[in-house]
């Protein structure tokens, strides 16, 4: 347990949305999973807090959601990505890509003193 | 950030729409989630029991998931609000009675507020239509004389003075009020005619919707046949038809070319003496005669209305302007008085009188709301004590002060609202009332109605209405403590002195508002009475009175209007019911008129020489007719014609013959410059009701054959009887005259106080609302603390004590804050009665039997108020009492 990574909130949108990108319409347990899987499990998700995401990004339109039935045959809501969803994907991506060069050139730095 | 709006959106719609759909909808969908966690675990190999624990635990609290969700769904604010309304909703089903009393007594309230709001904007608040209105004044001339200095109107040889040699002055416009009888499109009849300089339109800054307004040229006589129609004769007499203009219309008999329509809104902002109201229908150019312009003093006939060049101010015009009067005096041959003028601002002229009664009125409403709102407080606040157990409650459980507090406002908010949008609609039809149905020396009065302004002023007032009667209670409430009100929740403890002491306070603040207002409405009834009862000086009773107005060419010559009156009175006194009849240039009440010097022989051009007087034209019959007391020498007789003789007042003696006991026989020089002999003097007869009477000069009509005069006619039968043969009369003699209303004499002088009867029925409407709902509201507190003094009661009587001090000690106690109220409103009221003291007549405000009759109502109506529920305390049953725990 403690070598899985806790997911930050911010991240978590990002992560959802990518997923439905990928993988098209999924239910909550679904995008779980499906962290939890590409992750290799490394990242550990509290299944429960991935619906306040959810219903934010409902709510700014990124994703929309219907009901349907599940691959046990159960009512299910199924998420999928929006248009506004991809754009906002795309520029979610290139936000943290560039976050994350920069922070890695900091990381890259061999100190002067050393 | 527009996907935060998006979102905003998203969730204010989720609060008001999906609420308990979106809650089985959510539980759903994290059913089947933590089902498919479980039937993974069991694919695992996992047995049922432990794999679906393990699902809960991988996913988290599903309680806590549920309320993330919930307060991200909607706005926490608004799901609180919404809380409260259905709570308040519910409140209000539970107790139907209180809420129609509030609804209803709010209506009335916020309904009666917004009507006279809506008057009140339109006569005083909305901007006048005219171009730059704060830059118009309005002249008087302030003339010196024997007594004083009186405020007239203006000489046109001034006027034109002032616009020639003040710098600071744009513009002087001329007006003079008249009447002229049109016959086309209808029956002949005489409409309200102003004779304007041509730049008065200009001036104002009105265009005409059709046609032009006059050129300078056609102020001269010969060119002046043209005439500018309002749009509301233009439609009712000429069909709107757009080619009326350039074709020729008779008027008074003379052919006049039409040149232009006004707009419907526009009126001229006209004021003399008493007439501040007139809605002019013809417009025709002034033509100043040679003579005229000729003199420099008297004269003083005509309405100036003046604008000011841009950037001056009123001290600087008038200033300017008092230094071009000095000269006038001078000219005329005196030096020791100053002839001045003065300017009145053009809003507040066009107010006139009404403005202060319309103050009042608003004020007085406003104290009706006032009172209504706290008797509400007083109703909720009794509520409040019942429901302070569960208040308790609440607050033992968690609900934060702010929550109680909120809720008890919401329903206040809710009671109002609901109150406001009846009291709304009343107010349409209120103001539709008032307006149509009074007949008012109001300018602008008609214009009133329920606009946009008017909404948002109902609706911000009923907002605080709510606050006011809300805040109260919900202060209280939230102030209990929960631990002391559970502990005294057992319902046998008599309520704690300071919830009482309150309420009683507001008690106190409802009599003493409402005596405020019982006393200035009596105030305003005492002055209509005297003045319906102060000596006028003539007898109304039994005349008939019928205006006559001849014009055209038929009467251009003084002596065809002379044998036309000869032979009219001829006729009129061959009728049967006729006693006596006469007639006069202008009736008694109808205002002052004509105002123009008499002096003595040899006198000089010095102004303390020269008297002003009204001057009025009258047939021997006249002062029989209207029972004037002849007090010394005699009335005209036929035998007077030919001689220069005249009939003056007594005040008009005396100013010129002071101390004079018998001044019959002397001589002076009357209104028309020539030589009168005096033959007799009579009693003063008021020209306005409300003031002293005016210095009277009367001539004979064959002296200066008027155009226009009013038939007094006294009859021996009821008044009404001989209407039909004195119209029949008329028409004989001039079958095109038109006829106006045959009136009585009582009508005309109860037409001259018809304002002070609009406002007394308002204010007398107004303070029996306001007694109406302190009586409820002392009847409530007084019967609500009897019901929850019943044990107490009966201990009393169970210990010995008689009915009658029983009685005696609930009313004591119910008519205490009536009592200190009383004190307050008295107070108050002596204030109030020095702020409307113009409105009053002959009436102190410290008028004892109105201060003693208001307080004798209201301690009456608070004795019957305790009584009632005090005689039910009286008859309680000991035992029945002390059981009904």
């Amino acid at each position: 347990m403690s070598a899985k990574a806790e997911v930050w909130q911010g991240t978590l949108a990002l992560l959802v949305l990518k997923t439905l990108n990928a993988m098209g319409p999924q239910h909550g347990y679904g995008i779980a999973r499906r962290i939890e899987q590409t992750s290799e499990d490394l990242l550990s998700i509290n299944h429960g807090t991935l619906y306040p995401v959810l219903l934010k990004l409902e709510q700014e339109g990124a994703i929309a959601s219907e009901w349907g039935v599940s691959e046990n045959n159960r009512r299910a809501k199924f998420y999928r990505i929006t248009r506004a969803g991809q754009k906002q994907l795309a520029s979610e991506v290139s936000q943290w890509e560039q976050a994350t060069e920069i922070v890695g050139r900091f990381l890259a730095l061999k100190g002067a003193k050393a | 950030m527009t996907r935060t709006l998006r979102r905003g959106w998203n969730r204010l719609f989720g609060t008001l729409l999906h609420r308990n759909a979106g809650d089985a909808d959510f539980a759903e969908e994290l059913h089947s989630h933590i089902q498919l966690l479980a039937e993974e675990n069991i694919r695992r190999g996992v047995s049922p029991q432990e794999a679906y624990r393990r699902a809960k635990l991988q996913f988290g609290s599903i309680e806590s998931t549920k309320e993330m969700y919930r307060d991200q769904r909607g706005l926490p604010v608004f799901d609180a609000i919404a809380q409260d309304l259905r709570y308040a909703v519910r409140g209000i089903r539970r107790n139907p009675g209180f809420a129609t009393v509030a609804i209803l007594s709010l209506a009335i309230g916020i309904g009666a507020n917004t009507a006279i709001f809506s008057l009140v904007n339109s006569v005083l608040l909305r901007p006048l239509a005219y171009k730059d209105p704060q830059r118009l004044f309005a002249v008087s001339e302030l003339l010196p004389h024997s007594f004083g200095q009186t405020p007239v109107p203006v000489n046109p040889t001034h006027a034109r003075a002032w616009a020639k040699d003040c710098p600071s002055v744009e513009q002087v416009a001329l007006m003079r009020g008249n009447r002229a009888a049109v016959a086309a499109g209808g029956e002949p009849a005489f409409f309200p005619t102003a004779d304007v300089t041509h730049n008065v339109f200009a001036l104002l800054g009105v265009k005409p919707i059709l046609g032009r307004t006059f050129l300078p040229e056609e102020e001269q006589e010969g060119s002046h046949g043209v005439v500018i129609l309002s749009e509301s004769l233009w439609r009712s007499r000429f069909n709107a038809d757009r080619k009326v203009i350039g074709k020729s219309i008779l008027i008074d008999r003379e052919n006049y070319q039409v040149v232009g329509i006004l707009p419907g809104w526009f009126r001229l902002p006209y004021g003399v003496a008493s007439a501040t109201n007139i809605q002019f229908e013809l417009f025709r150019p002034l033509v100043l005669g040679r003579d005229e312009i000729a003199r420099l003093m008297g004269n003083f006939n005509y309405a100036a209305i003046l604008r000011l060049k841009r950037g001056k101010t009123a001290d600087q015009g008038l200033a300017e302007i008092n230094v071009v009067q000095a000269q006038f005096p001078r000219l005329a041959g005196s030096t020791d008085r100053e002839l001045k003028a003065k300017l009145i601002p053009v809003h507040e002229f066009a107010t006139g009188r009404s403005r202060l009664a319309l103050w009042m009125l608003a004020a007085a409403v406003g104290a009706v709301l006032l009172i209504i709102c706290i008797n509400l407080a007083n109703l909720l606040l009794a509520r409040i004590t019942s429901r302070s157990r569960e208040a308790a409650i609440r607050s033992a459980l968690g609900a934060s002060r702010g929550r109680q507090f909120g809720m008890v406002l919401t329903e206040s908010l809710l009671l109002a609202i609901s109150g406001g949008a009846l009291g709304i609609l009343f107010s349409g039809w209120a103001v539709h009332l008032l307006v149509s149905t009074t007949t008012l020396d109001i300018p602008r009065l008609d214009d009133a109605r329920v606009d946009s302004t008017v909404l948002v002023f109902a609706f911000c007032l009923t907002v605080l209405t709510g606050f006011v009667f809300g805040v109260l209670p919900a202060w209280r409430l939230t102030r209990n403590d929960p631990q002391e009100a559970l502990r005294a929740g057992s319902h046998t403890v008599t309520e704690g002195r300071r919830g009482l002491r309150l309420r009683e306070g507001l008690i106190s603040l409802e009599v003493g508002l409402s005596a405020a207002l019982l006393i200035v409405a009596g105030l305003l009834a005492g002055s209509l009475t005297r003045l319906l009862h102060v000596n006028k000086g003539f007898d109304a009773d039994h005349v008939l009175t019928v205006d006559i107005g001849l014009s055209g060419h038929l009467y251009v010559e003084p002596v065809n209007r002379e044998k036309f009156f000869d032979r009219l009175l001829a006729k009129v006194s061959a009728i049967s019911d006729v006693q006596t009849s006469g007639i006069i240039t202008a009736l008694p009440t109808r205002g002052q008129t004509w105002n123009d010097p008499i002096y003595l022989e040899g006198a000089g051009d010095r102004i303390e020489e020269r008297h002003p007087v009204d001057n009025r034209y009258a047939s021997p019959g006249y002062f029989r007719a209207m029972s004037i007391a002849v007090l010394g020498g005699r009335g005209f007789e036929e035998r007077d014609r030919g001689h220069g003789v005249a009939v003056l007042s007594e005040k008009a003696a005396q100013l010129l013959w002071p101390g004079d006991p018998n001044p019959i026989g002397r001589r002076f020089i009357g209104e028309d410059d020539k030589p009168k002999t005096l033959i007799g003097v009579v009693a003063e007869v008021r020209a306005v009701l409300d003031s002293d009477p005016p210095a009277m000069a009367y001539y004979p009509y064959w002296q200066r054959p008027p155009d226009g005069v009013s038939l007094v006619v006294r009859t021996t039968a009821g008044p009404q009887t001989a209407a039909g043969a004195l119209r029949t009369a008329l028409r004989s003699e001039d079958a095109q005259l038109p006829i106006q209303r045959i009136r009585s004499m009582e009508d005309v002088v109860d037409g001259s106080v018809a304002q002070r009867r609009f406002q007394l029925t308002l204010m007398g409407a107004f303070a029996a609302s306001a007694l109406l709902v302190a009586s409820l509201g002392i009847y409530g507190i007084v019967s609500y603390s009897v019901a929850r003094r019943r044990n107490e009661i009966g201990i009393r009587m169970a210990l010995g004590a008689q009915r009658f001090e029983l009685l005696a000690l609930v009313i004591r106690q119910g008519m205490t804050p009536v009592v200190l109220g009383l004190t307050a409103g008295v107070v108050l009221a002596l204030f109030l009665g020095r702020a409307i003291r113009g409105l009053l007549f002959e009436v102190q405000p410290t008028n004892f039997l109105t201060i003693a009759g208001a307080i004798a109502v209201l301690l009456v109506v608070g004795m019957v108020a305790c009584f009632i529920p005090a005689r039910l305390a009286a008859g309680t049953d000991s035992v029945a009492a002390l059981r009904f725990e």
